[in-house]
Protein backbone atom coordinates (compact mmCIF):
# COMPACT_ATOMS: atom_id res chain seq x y z
CA UNK A 1 0.00 0.00 0.00
CA UNK A 2 1.22 3.54 -0.77
CA UNK A 3 2.24 6.08 2.04
CA UNK A 4 2.72 9.86 2.38
CA UNK A 5 1.85 12.89 3.67
CA UNK A 6 -1.05 15.27 3.13
CA UNK A 7 0.10 18.18 1.30
CA UNK A 8 -3.34 19.82 1.52
CA UNK A 9 -6.50 19.11 2.02
CA UNK A 10 -10.15 20.50 2.29
CA UNK A 11 -13.80 18.80 3.37
CA UNK A 12 -16.32 19.08 0.87
CA UNK A 13 -20.06 19.80 1.64
CA UNK A 14 -21.51 21.04 -1.71
CA UNK A 15 -20.65 18.06 -4.51
CA UNK A 16 -21.82 16.91 -8.03
CA UNK A 17 -24.90 14.97 -7.69
CA UNK A 18 -22.53 11.76 -8.26
CA UNK A 19 -21.23 12.04 -5.11
CA UNK A 20 -23.68 13.95 -3.03
CA UNK A 21 -24.91 11.30 -1.11
CA UNK A 22 -21.71 11.16 0.47
CA UNK A 23 -21.45 14.21 2.32
CA UNK A 24 -19.71 16.10 4.11
CA UNK A 25 -16.11 14.40 2.64
CA UNK A 26 -12.52 14.75 2.61
CA UNK A 27 -10.50 15.21 -0.13
CA UNK A 28 -6.30 15.78 -0.03
CA UNK A 29 -3.79 15.98 -2.43
CA UNK A 30 -0.93 13.76 -0.98
CA UNK A 31 2.47 13.94 -1.42
CA UNK A 32 3.59 10.35 -1.88
CA UNK A 33 7.13 8.60 -0.27
CA UNK A 34 7.76 8.33 -4.15
CA UNK A 35 7.92 11.42 -4.87
CA UNK A 36 4.88 11.62 -6.33
CA UNK A 37 1.21 13.53 -5.94
CA UNK A 38 -1.95 12.20 -6.19
CA UNK A 39 -5.72 13.92 -5.16
CA UNK A 40 -7.66 11.40 -3.03
CA UNK A 41 -10.23 10.91 -0.65
CA UNK A 42 -9.66 10.29 3.08
CA UNK A 43 -11.48 7.40 5.13
CA UNK A 44 -12.17 7.72 8.71
CA UNK A 45 -10.34 10.23 10.88
CA UNK A 46 -9.76 13.70 9.10
CA UNK A 47 -6.54 14.55 8.36
CA UNK A 48 -4.73 17.74 8.59
CA UNK A 49 -1.52 19.38 5.97
CA UNK A 50 1.72 17.23 7.41
CA UNK A 51 -0.37 14.03 8.92
CA UNK A 52 1.08 10.89 7.54
CA UNK A 53 -1.47 8.40 5.88
CA UNK A 54 -1.39 5.02 4.52
CA UNK A 55 -3.89 3.57 1.06
CA UNK A 56 -6.66 1.70 1.87
CA UNK A 57 -9.13 0.17 -0.52
CA UNK A 58 -9.93 2.02 -3.74
CA UNK A 59 -13.78 2.29 -4.63
CA UNK A 60 -14.50 2.33 -8.04
CA UNK A 61 -11.30 3.62 -8.70
CA UNK A 62 -10.92 6.18 -6.74
CA UNK A 63 -7.81 6.41 -4.23
CA UNK A 64 -8.42 6.23 -0.63
CA UNK A 65 -6.19 7.25 2.04
CA UNK A 66 -6.71 7.09 5.61
CA UNK A 67 -4.22 8.44 8.78
CA UNK A 68 -1.35 6.52 9.54
CA UNK B 1 9.76 43.50 -29.74
CA UNK B 2 7.06 44.46 -31.95
CA UNK B 3 3.60 43.99 -30.71
CA UNK B 4 2.42 45.38 -33.95
CA UNK B 5 0.08 47.93 -34.29
CA UNK B 6 -1.85 50.06 -31.59
CA UNK B 7 -4.88 48.79 -30.91
CA UNK B 8 -8.35 50.40 -28.98
CA UNK B 9 -11.73 50.10 -27.72
CA UNK B 10 -13.90 52.22 -29.32
CA UNK B 11 -17.45 50.47 -27.57
CA UNK B 12 -18.20 48.83 -24.35
CA UNK B 13 -21.61 47.47 -23.15
CA UNK B 14 -22.79 44.45 -20.86
CA UNK B 15 -26.10 43.41 -19.58
CA UNK B 16 -26.63 43.07 -16.04
CA UNK B 17 -25.31 40.00 -14.28
CA UNK B 18 -28.02 37.88 -12.34
CA UNK B 19 -30.61 35.33 -12.28
CA UNK B 20 -32.56 35.71 -16.08
CA UNK B 21 -35.63 33.14 -16.59
CA UNK B 22 -36.66 35.34 -19.34
CA UNK B 23 -33.13 35.72 -21.55
CA UNK B 24 -31.76 32.57 -23.56
CA UNK B 25 -28.17 32.25 -24.11
CA UNK B 26 -28.10 34.32 -27.62
CA UNK B 27 -30.54 36.88 -26.42
CA UNK B 28 -27.68 37.78 -23.68
CA UNK B 29 -25.26 37.52 -26.03
CA UNK B 30 -26.70 39.80 -28.75
CA UNK B 31 -27.75 42.71 -26.28
CA UNK B 32 -24.41 42.89 -24.80
CA UNK B 33 -22.89 42.81 -28.45
CA UNK B 34 -25.45 45.87 -29.59
CA UNK B 35 -24.55 47.85 -26.26
CA UNK B 36 -21.20 47.38 -27.17
CA UNK B 37 -21.52 48.55 -30.95
CA UNK B 38 -24.05 51.47 -30.12
CA UNK B 39 -21.25 52.70 -28.06
CA UNK B 40 -18.69 52.42 -30.37
CA UNK B 41 -21.66 54.32 -32.48
CA UNK B 42 -20.55 51.55 -35.14
CA UNK B 43 -23.11 49.44 -37.67
CA UNK B 44 -22.56 45.38 -37.34
CA UNK B 45 -21.48 46.07 -41.11
CA UNK B 46 -18.07 48.00 -40.07
CA UNK B 47 -17.06 44.29 -37.65
CA UNK B 48 -14.87 42.35 -39.89
CA UNK B 49 -14.82 39.22 -37.36
CA UNK B 50 -16.37 38.19 -34.20
CA UNK B 51 -14.70 36.64 -31.01
CA UNK B 52 -16.65 34.65 -28.22
CA UNK B 53 -15.53 34.07 -25.44
CA UNK B 54 -18.20 31.16 -24.06
CA UNK B 55 -17.19 28.23 -20.96
CA UNK B 56 -20.21 25.35 -21.42
CA UNK B 57 -22.97 26.62 -23.43
CA UNK B 58 -23.33 23.27 -24.80
CA UNK B 59 -23.57 21.51 -21.22
CA UNK B 60 -25.73 24.28 -20.02
CA UNK B 61 -28.25 25.29 -22.99
CA UNK B 62 -27.81 22.12 -25.52
CA UNK B 63 -26.85 24.52 -28.08
CA UNK B 64 -23.45 24.27 -29.98
CA UNK B 65 -21.83 26.07 -32.99
CA UNK B 66 -22.23 29.25 -30.85
CA UNK B 67 -20.31 32.26 -32.51
CA UNK B 68 -22.43 32.16 -35.94
CA UNK B 69 -25.80 31.28 -34.22
CA UNK B 70 -24.82 35.09 -32.17
CA UNK B 71 -23.31 37.59 -34.91
CA UNK B 72 -25.60 36.18 -37.78
CA UNK B 73 -28.33 37.30 -34.93
CA UNK B 74 -26.05 40.25 -34.80
CA UNK B 75 -26.47 41.51 -38.26
CA UNK B 76 -22.77 39.87 -39.11
CA UNK B 77 -23.18 36.79 -41.66
CA UNK B 78 -20.31 36.54 -43.55
CA UNK B 79 -17.85 37.25 -41.36
CA UNK B 80 -15.37 35.01 -39.39
CA UNK B 81 -16.99 33.79 -36.07
CA UNK B 82 -14.98 31.44 -33.80
CA UNK B 83 -15.93 30.43 -30.06
CA UNK B 84 -13.04 30.91 -27.58
CA UNK B 85 -12.86 28.11 -24.65
CA UNK B 86 -10.70 28.53 -21.73
CA UNK B 87 -12.93 27.68 -19.08
CA UNK B 88 -13.54 31.03 -16.69
CA UNK B 89 -11.07 33.00 -18.72
CA UNK B 90 -12.70 32.04 -21.79
CA UNK B 91 -13.56 35.64 -22.79
CA UNK B 92 -9.87 37.17 -21.38
CA UNK B 93 -9.11 34.17 -24.01
CA UNK B 94 -11.17 35.71 -27.26
CA UNK B 95 -10.37 39.06 -26.44
CA UNK B 96 -6.27 38.06 -26.53
CA UNK B 97 -7.22 37.23 -29.95
CA UNK B 98 -9.00 39.86 -31.23
CA UNK B 99 -6.24 41.94 -30.21
CA UNK B 100 -3.86 40.27 -32.35
CA UNK B 101 -6.13 40.36 -35.32
CA UNK B 102 -6.64 43.91 -35.47
CA UNK B 103 -2.55 44.59 -34.11
CA UNK B 104 -1.71 41.89 -37.26
CA UNK B 105 -3.05 44.69 -39.55
CA UNK B 106 -5.73 41.55 -40.87
CA UNK B 107 -9.17 43.80 -39.14
CA UNK B 108 -9.53 46.92 -38.61
CA UNK B 109 -12.56 46.29 -36.18
CA UNK B 110 -13.75 43.63 -34.37
CA UNK B 111 -16.45 42.78 -31.45
CA UNK B 112 -15.43 40.68 -28.87
CA UNK B 113 -18.45 39.12 -26.93
CA UNK B 114 -18.74 36.79 -23.66
CA UNK B 115 -21.33 34.80 -22.37
CA UNK B 116 -22.80 33.06 -19.68
CA UNK B 117 -25.65 31.28 -19.30
CA UNK B 118 -25.99 28.99 -16.26
CA UNK B 119 -29.09 29.47 -14.14
CA UNK B 120 -31.29 27.04 -16.25
CA UNK B 121 -29.47 24.57 -14.45
CA UNK B 122 -29.81 22.87 -10.58
CA UNK B 123 -27.05 23.44 -8.78
CA UNK B 124 -25.98 20.47 -8.75
CA UNK B 125 -25.60 19.83 -11.95
CA UNK B 126 -23.66 23.54 -12.23
CA UNK B 127 -21.28 22.41 -9.90
CA UNK B 128 -20.80 19.12 -11.91
CA UNK B 129 -20.17 21.28 -15.39
CA UNK B 130 -17.83 23.61 -13.13
CA UNK B 131 -16.22 20.78 -12.22
CA UNK B 132 -15.32 19.62 -16.11
CA UNK B 133 -12.64 22.54 -16.15
CA UNK B 134 -10.61 20.49 -13.79
CA UNK B 135 -8.96 17.10 -14.82
CA UNK B 136 -11.47 14.31 -14.85
CA UNK B 137 -8.63 11.87 -15.17
CA UNK B 138 -7.54 12.63 -11.52
CA UNK B 139 -9.03 15.15 -9.58
CA UNK B 140 -12.92 15.02 -10.42
CA UNK B 141 -13.02 11.69 -10.80
CA UNK B 142 -12.73 11.30 -6.92
CA UNK B 143 -14.96 13.76 -6.05
CA UNK B 144 -13.18 17.41 -6.05
CA UNK B 145 -15.63 20.76 -6.93
CA UNK B 146 -13.90 24.08 -8.01
CA UNK B 147 -14.62 25.17 -4.84
CA UNK B 148 -12.93 22.13 -2.97
CA UNK B 149 -9.47 23.27 -5.20
CA UNK B 150 -9.74 26.84 -4.39
CA UNK B 151 -10.34 25.59 -0.43
CA UNK B 152 -7.13 23.41 -0.87
CA UNK B 153 -5.49 26.70 -2.07
CA UNK B 154 -6.44 28.19 0.64
CA UNK B 155 -5.86 25.79 3.38
CA UNK B 156 -2.05 24.91 2.57
CA UNK B 157 -1.74 29.33 1.61
CA UNK B 158 -2.51 30.04 5.51
CA UNK B 159 -0.33 26.99 6.52
CA UNK B 160 2.44 28.82 4.60
CA UNK B 161 1.78 32.12 5.46
CA UNK B 162 -0.12 33.05 8.34
CA UNK B 163 -3.80 33.82 6.12
CA UNK B 164 -6.96 33.62 8.03
CA UNK B 165 -10.25 33.12 7.79
CA UNK B 166 -10.60 36.68 9.09
CA UNK B 167 -8.46 37.78 6.07
CA UNK B 168 -10.71 35.27 3.15
CA UNK B 169 -13.87 36.90 4.61
CA UNK B 170 -12.06 40.89 4.01
CA UNK B 171 -12.42 39.97 0.79
CA UNK B 172 -15.97 39.59 0.73
CA UNK B 173 -17.42 42.07 2.97
CA UNK B 174 -15.44 44.74 0.44
CA UNK B 175 -16.25 43.25 -2.67
CA UNK B 176 -20.05 43.13 -1.13
CA UNK B 177 -19.36 47.35 -0.41
CA UNK B 178 -18.35 47.73 -3.64
CA UNK B 179 -21.23 45.49 -5.22
CA UNK B 180 -23.95 46.92 -3.29
CA UNK B 181 -23.55 50.47 -5.32
CA UNK B 182 -22.89 48.71 -8.47
CA UNK B 183 -26.54 48.69 -10.43
CA UNK B 184 -25.59 46.06 -12.63
CA UNK B 185 -24.41 43.76 -9.99
CA UNK B 186 -26.76 40.27 -8.60
CA UNK B 187 -25.86 40.29 -4.80
CA UNK B 188 -26.50 44.14 -3.94
CA UNK B 189 -26.12 43.44 -0.20
CA UNK B 190 -23.90 44.83 2.13
CA UNK B 191 -22.22 42.00 4.68
CA UNK B 192 -20.48 42.27 8.05
CA UNK B 193 -17.33 40.18 8.88
CA UNK B 194 -19.23 37.88 11.42
CA UNK B 195 -21.67 37.19 8.72
CA UNK B 196 -18.90 36.49 6.54
CA UNK B 197 -16.92 33.93 8.68
CA UNK B 198 -19.99 32.16 10.08
CA UNK B 199 -22.04 30.97 6.87
CA UNK B 200 -22.41 27.65 5.60
CA UNK B 201 -19.20 25.37 4.81
CA UNK B 202 -18.85 24.81 0.99
CA UNK B 203 -15.44 23.72 0.82
CA UNK B 204 -13.71 23.90 4.45
CA UNK B 205 -12.25 26.77 4.83
CA UNK B 206 -14.44 27.94 2.31
CA UNK B 207 -17.99 28.85 2.64
CA UNK B 208 -20.61 30.17 1.10
CA UNK B 209 -19.82 33.61 1.38
CA UNK B 210 -16.00 32.69 -0.23
CA UNK B 211 -17.69 31.87 -3.43
CA UNK B 212 -18.64 33.71 -6.73
CA UNK B 213 -22.39 33.12 -8.05
CA UNK B 214 -24.23 31.23 -10.19
CA UNK B 215 -24.99 33.81 -12.76
CA UNK B 216 -26.64 34.37 -16.46
CA UNK B 217 -24.98 37.76 -18.84
CA UNK B 218 -22.95 38.90 -21.24
CA UNK B 219 -20.25 41.67 -21.67
CA UNK B 220 -19.25 43.36 -25.12
CA UNK B 221 -16.33 45.41 -26.54
CA UNK B 222 -15.29 46.52 -30.03
CA UNK B 223 -11.39 46.76 -30.63
CA UNK B 224 -10.06 49.26 -33.62
CA UNK B 225 -7.03 50.26 -34.77
CA UNK B 226 -6.21 53.17 -32.50
CA UNK B 227 -5.47 55.60 -35.06
CA UNK B 228 -9.36 55.64 -36.59
CA UNK B 229 -10.40 55.39 -32.19
CA UNK B 230 -11.76 58.67 -32.46
CA UNK B 231 -14.08 58.38 -35.31
CA UNK B 232 -15.93 55.58 -32.94
CA UNK B 233 -15.55 57.15 -29.60
CA UNK B 234 -14.63 60.80 -27.84
CA UNK B 235 -13.35 58.28 -25.00
CA UNK B 236 -11.34 55.26 -26.58
CA UNK B 237 -9.17 53.24 -24.47
CA UNK B 238 -5.83 52.07 -24.98
CA UNK B 239 -5.16 48.44 -25.03
CA UNK B 240 -1.37 49.06 -23.10
CA UNK B 241 -0.82 45.26 -23.09
CA UNK B 242 -2.35 41.52 -22.64
CA UNK B 243 -0.93 38.52 -22.55
CA UNK B 244 -2.03 35.16 -21.71
CA UNK B 245 -0.03 32.10 -20.23
CA UNK B 246 -1.08 28.54 -19.52
CA UNK B 247 0.01 26.08 -16.90
CA UNK B 248 -1.12 21.77 -15.68
CA UNK B 249 -5.29 21.78 -15.13
CA UNK B 250 -4.33 19.61 -12.38
CA UNK B 251 -4.26 21.23 -8.97
CA UNK B 252 -1.78 18.25 -8.09
CA UNK B 253 0.45 18.93 -10.87
CA UNK B 254 1.61 22.00 -9.27
CA UNK B 255 4.32 21.86 -7.33
CA UNK B 256 3.63 25.42 -5.27
CA UNK B 257 -0.11 25.73 -4.62
CA UNK B 258 -0.29 28.90 -3.45
CA UNK B 259 1.06 30.82 -6.65
CA UNK B 260 -0.31 30.69 -9.97
CA UNK B 261 3.18 30.41 -12.26
CA UNK B 262 0.15 31.37 -15.30
CA UNK B 263 -0.32 34.61 -14.17
CA UNK B 264 2.96 35.95 -13.02
CA UNK B 265 3.77 34.93 -16.51
CA UNK B 266 1.08 36.66 -18.43
CA UNK B 267 1.51 39.53 -15.68
CA UNK B 268 5.58 40.00 -16.69
CA UNK B 269 4.57 39.92 -20.30
CA UNK B 270 1.68 42.76 -20.26
CA UNK B 271 3.61 45.32 -17.85
CA UNK B 272 6.52 44.61 -20.59
CA UNK B 273 4.25 45.35 -23.46
CA UNK B 274 2.69 48.12 -21.44
CA UNK B 275 6.31 49.43 -20.20
CA UNK B 276 5.05 49.82 -17.00
CA UNK B 277 5.31 47.82 -13.50
CA UNK B 278 3.49 47.03 -10.41
CA UNK B 279 3.54 50.06 -9.26
CA UNK B 280 2.01 51.84 -11.50
CA UNK B 281 -1.13 50.36 -11.98
CA UNK B 282 -3.59 52.30 -10.14
CA UNK B 283 -6.55 50.46 -10.20
CA UNK B 284 -7.33 46.73 -10.72
CA UNK B 285 -10.25 43.83 -11.34
CA UNK B 286 -9.10 40.98 -10.52
CA UNK B 287 -10.84 37.48 -10.52
CA UNK B 288 -12.25 36.62 -6.91
CA UNK B 289 -14.02 33.64 -8.03
CA UNK B 290 -13.10 32.32 -4.69
CA UNK B 291 -12.20 34.80 -1.90
CA UNK B 292 -8.49 33.22 -1.79
CA UNK B 293 -7.99 33.50 -5.41
CA UNK B 294 -8.13 37.54 -4.61
CA UNK B 295 -5.29 36.94 -2.09
CA UNK B 296 -3.18 35.17 -4.60
CA UNK B 297 -3.63 36.99 -7.52
CA UNK B 298 -2.66 39.91 -5.98
CA UNK B 299 0.43 38.29 -4.48
CA UNK B 300 1.44 37.17 -8.48
CA UNK B 301 0.72 40.43 -9.48
CA UNK B 302 3.09 42.00 -7.87
CA UNK B 303 0.86 44.27 -5.80
CA UNK B 304 2.09 43.08 -2.65
CA UNK B 305 4.66 40.63 -1.20
CA UNK B 306 4.11 37.14 -1.55
CA UNK B 307 1.68 35.80 1.49
CA UNK B 308 0.74 39.27 2.76
CA UNK B 309 -2.50 39.57 0.57
CA UNK B 310 -5.06 38.33 3.35
CA UNK B 311 -2.88 40.79 5.36
CA UNK B 312 -3.38 43.80 3.42
CA UNK B 313 -6.35 42.82 2.39
CA UNK B 314 -7.80 42.88 6.39
CA UNK B 315 -6.26 46.21 7.05
CA UNK B 316 -8.22 47.55 3.61
CA UNK B 317 -5.72 48.01 1.57
CA UNK B 318 -7.63 47.08 -1.29
CA UNK B 319 -10.98 49.05 -0.54
CA UNK B 320 -11.79 51.77 -3.05
CA UNK B 321 -9.98 54.39 -0.92
CA UNK B 322 -6.93 52.36 -0.59
CA UNK B 323 -3.70 52.26 -1.75
CA UNK B 324 -4.84 49.71 -4.80
CA UNK B 325 -8.18 49.65 -4.93
CA UNK B 326 -9.52 45.91 -6.47
CA UNK B 327 -12.57 44.84 -7.59
CA UNK B 328 -14.13 48.16 -7.30
CA UNK B 329 -17.53 46.93 -9.68
CA UNK B 330 -17.97 44.14 -6.47
CA UNK B 331 -16.19 41.31 -8.47
CA UNK B 332 -17.12 37.81 -9.67
CA UNK B 333 -18.29 37.82 -5.53
CA UNK B 334 -21.20 40.40 -5.49
CA UNK B 335 -21.28 41.68 -9.35
CA UNK B 336 -21.72 38.14 -10.62
CA UNK B 337 -19.79 35.49 -12.19
CA UNK B 338 -21.37 34.12 -15.71
CA UNK B 339 -18.03 32.12 -16.53
CA UNK B 340 -17.65 32.97 -20.05
CA UNK B 341 -18.73 36.58 -19.73
CA UNK B 342 -16.16 37.82 -16.74
CA UNK B 343 -12.98 38.44 -18.65
CA UNK B 344 -15.00 40.41 -20.90
CA UNK B 345 -17.04 42.10 -17.99
CA UNK B 346 -14.05 42.74 -16.09
CA UNK B 347 -12.86 44.99 -18.91
CA UNK B 348 -16.08 46.81 -19.14
CA UNK B 349 -15.62 47.91 -15.76
CA UNK B 350 -11.96 48.79 -16.09
CA UNK B 351 -13.34 50.89 -19.11
CA UNK B 352 -16.24 52.65 -16.99
CA UNK B 353 -13.17 54.21 -14.41
CA UNK B 354 -11.28 55.26 -17.04
CA UNK B 355 -13.43 57.44 -18.96
CA UNK B 356 -15.18 58.46 -15.38
CA UNK B 357 -18.05 56.74 -15.93
CA UNK B 358 -18.51 54.88 -12.17
CA UNK B 359 -20.82 56.37 -10.62
CA UNK B 360 -20.76 56.57 -6.47
CA UNK B 361 -17.97 53.59 -7.50
CA UNK B 362 -15.79 56.20 -9.34
CA UNK B 363 -12.20 55.73 -7.93
CA UNK B 364 -10.05 58.98 -7.45
CA UNK B 365 -6.97 57.55 -9.84
CA UNK B 366 -8.16 56.16 -12.92
CA UNK B 367 -5.96 56.33 -15.61
CA UNK B 368 -4.51 52.98 -15.76
CA UNK B 369 -6.03 49.81 -14.73
CA UNK B 370 -5.62 46.74 -14.44
CA UNK B 371 -7.93 43.11 -15.49
CA UNK B 372 -7.03 39.61 -14.61
CA UNK B 373 -8.68 36.52 -15.69
CA UNK B 374 -8.15 33.32 -14.08
CA UNK B 375 -9.62 29.99 -16.15
CA UNK B 376 -9.85 26.80 -13.78
CA UNK B 377 -7.45 26.78 -10.62
CA UNK B 378 -4.52 28.57 -12.74
CA UNK B 379 -4.33 26.66 -16.15
CA UNK B 380 -5.04 29.74 -18.09
CA UNK B 381 -4.41 33.49 -17.22
CA UNK B 382 -4.72 36.46 -19.04
CA UNK B 383 -3.69 39.97 -18.27
CA UNK B 384 -4.45 42.94 -19.75
CA UNK B 385 -3.77 46.82 -18.99
CA UNK B 386 -5.66 49.65 -20.05
CA UNK B 387 -4.95 52.97 -19.84
CA UNK B 388 -7.02 56.41 -21.38
CA UNK B 389 -6.35 57.24 -24.80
Amino acid sequence: MRTGAVYTETVVHLAPTKFAADVPYQVAIVDLDDGERLTARIAGERVAIGDPVIETESHEAIPFFQKS
Amino acid sequence: MDYGRRVAIVGAGKTAFGAFADQDLRSLAVAAGRKALANARMEPGAIEAFYLGNFAGPEFTAQNHLAPWISTSLGMAGIPSTRFEAACASSGAAFSQAFMGVASGIYDAVLVVGVEKMTCQPTARVTEILAGAGDGDTEVRVGSTFPSLFAMIARRHMHDFGTTREHLASVAVKNHENGALNPDAQMRKVITLEQAMNARPIAEPLNLYDCSLISDGAAAVVLCAADRARDFSDKPVQVKGVSQASDFVALDRKKDITTFPALRTAAQKAYEMAGVTAKDIEFAELHDCFTIAEIVAMEDLGFVERGRGGFFSLEGGTRREGAMPINASGGLKSKGHPVGATGVGQLCDIIQQLRCEAGDRQLKRHSLGLAQNLGGSGATCVVTILGRD
